[in-house]
């Protein structure tokens, strides 16, 4: 599967100074499956947007894109739940958890559309993020670190063609960071799947391809 | 899905819903039980039929002092009847026919023995008969008349006649079994038929014959001048339209004016009814509304919710599941619960009518209730449905 962005760029931004991005008003851009990218940018330089964009969240955009042969502008609300369920995977930066659900069940939540992982895998996920302990308490009382993992885990519970992690690190220390990071790489790699992981610039990581936005 | 239900169900004032559920299962019993009783009180009216019919009015003219010395006729010429046809008031009119001519009964029973009478018959069309019987009707081949008595020859023999000349009194129920034969006399033959009498009428004080019976007789025995009909049935569209009375009263007709006043118990009973089947469906209208707001309400407080599970891969379908199936089970308590009321109220209807009125009243519900009831579940199930399904979806597409 390949995303193709061609002039695309979020209404609030076409007034913003935008010449340095190598996405924002290129002539397009390609994010290929199996790759990975590392989207980096300081704050309102529209990452949250451009991933929100490639998961039908916004609509308010200039220019196209499209997977594979079809602009996304034409899918259905089916089309997106579909696409949501099998194709892309999300880590929100406000991570979307729901509260008042265990951090067990909202991660089980999500495997149960698809039953992608076992229990089992759940669990050792969760022991090498080091919220093992965590999985039976409520999400409200959770910090928002620990929270974090739980929605990085929640999002490898589903099959994906692309993951889409939204500064998913910002509240993790650089130990378990790399883990996570570890973790996600080696799900992907399993899904054959490319990764968008948007991040400030200040984290070093190894991904296949740095891009500026 | 449980996890869906606990997190849409979470945080939900549970009371609005509650009232939801009051209001129309009052507006349901209200309708039902307005339709139940309507139903039980037209039985009881079917049993005296002046209180339902009233609508029927027979006209005959004034007899006067020249009518008896053979001046002018006592019956309906054909422009007259047709100058009733087309007053305002009159939605059918039928004239009597009488037979051409002359006909005698007798008994031949051991209770009845050598009863003798000459007798007279009278038809109008079927339509315009309260008696219904399946004996009622003519054909060639019949092996019997059926014959229609006013009621009040019954009262007058079992009261009066039967008393004075020590016979029996004889039960409405077993007239049925009194046979006696009747004599047509034509002019080169007469035939005699059994006969039988079906029932006694409240509404049309003669006695009848089937409309098709008489037109046959007439045919092959009548040889008498075919007089003009003397009596005119007609039913009104508005009996208590004074224009009625005054027609008549400038034509010197008559007719019997106790028929007139009675028709209005009807006119207030059907007006109470349709005023409270009205108050019924105003309250199901508002309640019908407090379901939509509520189940709004529900949604939109889990709107974040909601577009939550959609950034998670659910369908607008899955998520609006819940709604629709917490929207069904209230709907079928609501029927089954306003259903059971209703049995309950027509009962100690039925018994209060037969202690205090002694009138015998059907305590079953009408299988039209039923029907009221499922459709009206249906059509609120269908809308609120509809509204959910919108508002998932506009806020799923919202992101």
């Amino acid at each position: 599967m390949i995303i193709r962005l061609e002039k695309t760029i979020p209404l609030p931004m076409v007034e913003l100074d935008t010449s340095e991005s190598e996405i924002w008003e290129a002539d397009f851009f390609v994010f290929k499956q199996g790759f990975s990218y590392l989207v980096e940018a300081e704050s309102g330089k529209g990452k949250t947007s451009l991933l929100s964009m490639l998961f039908g969240l916004r609509k308010d955009y200039h220019g196209e894109i499209y997977l594979d042969q079809n602009n996304i502008r034409n899918n259905t609300a089916s089309d997106w739940s579909k696409l949501r369920k099998n194709q892309f995977s999300y880590i929100f930066q406000g991570l979307e958890l729901f509260d008042d659900l265990s951090a067990l069940e909202n991660i089980m939540l999500k495997n149960r559309i698809t039953t992608h992982k076992s229990n089992k895998e759940i669990f050792q996920m969760a022991h090498m993020l080091n919220v093992g302990d965590f999985l039976h308490k409520q999400c409200r009382i959770l910090s928002f670190g620990q929270k974090q993992r739980i929605a990085i885990i929640r999002a490898l519970c589903q099959p994906f063609n692309f993951l889409l992690a939204d500064e998913c690190f910002s509240h993790i220390d650089s130990r378990h960071s790399e883990m996570a990071l570890e973790l996600i790489l080696s799900e992907c790699k399993a899904n054959n799947a490319g990764l968008i992981l948007t991040s400030l610039g200040s984290q070093n990581m190894k991904l296949d391809q740095r891009v500026k936005l | 899905m449980k996890f869906l239900y606990k997190i849409l169900w979470k945080d939900q004032s549970r009371s609005h819903l509650l009232w939801a559920v009051v209001g129309t299962m009052v507006g349901f019993v209200l309708l039902l039980s307005g339709i139940q009783f309507y139903d039980q009180i037209r039985n009881i009216l079917e049993s005296n039929e002046d209180l339902l019919d009233p609508e029927y009015i027979i006209i005959n003219k004034k007899v006067n002092i020249g009518q008896t010395l053979g001046l002018g006729s006592s019956g309906f010429s054909e422009s007259e009847i047709s100058d009733i046809e087309s007053q305002s008031f009159a939605n059918k009119v039928a004239p009597f026919i009488s037979n051409n001519f002359p006909i005698s009964a007798y008994t031949q029973s051991k209770q009845f023995s050598n009863f003798y009478t000459e007798l007279f018959f009278e038809a109008v069309p079927d339509e315009f008969i309260d008696v219904k019987s399946d004996e009622w009707g003519w054909q060639e081949d019949k092996e019997f008349i059926p014959v229609i008595l006013p009621q009040d020859y019954l009262n007058l023999y079992n009261f009066g006649f039967s008393q004075s000349q020590g016979l029996p009194k004889i039960p409405k129920e077993m007239i049925g079994l009194l046979r006696f034969q009747v004599k047509l006399k034509g002019i080169n033959e007469n035939q005699t038929y059994p006969g039988k009498i079906i029932g006694f009428s409240n509404r049309i004080n003669s006695i009848l014959v089937p409309y098709d019976f008489l037109n046959w007789a007439n045919e092959q025995y009548g040889y008498l001048e075919k007089s003009d009909p003397s009596r005119i049935i007609l039913v009104a569209n508005d009996p208590t339209d004074p224009e009625i009375v005054q027609y008549i009263d400038q034509n010197g007709y008559d007719t019997i004016r106790e028929k007139l006043k009675s028709s209005r118990l009807n006119i207030i009973l059907k007006f109470v009814l349709s005023f409270l089947v009205l108050i019924a469906g105003i309250i199901i209208g508002l309640a019908f509304l407090i379901f939509l707001l509520s189940l709004q309400l529900m949604i939109s407080r889990s709107a974040d919710k909601i577009r939550r599970l959609s950034k998670m891969g659910f369908h607008p379908h899955e998520i609006s599941r819940p709604y629709i199936t917490v929207l069904l089970g209230l709907l079928i308590f609501v029927t089954t619960s306003s259903l059971v009321i209703t049995a309950l109220l027509s009962r100690k209807f039925s018994e209060t009518a037969e202690k205090t009125w002694y009138l015998e009243t059907n305590q079953s519900l009408s299988p039209e209730l039923y029907l009221v009831a499922l459709g009206l579940v249906l059509i609120l199930f269908m809308l609120n449905t509809l509204a959910i399904l919108i508002s998932t979806h506009r806020l799923c597409s919202k992101g």
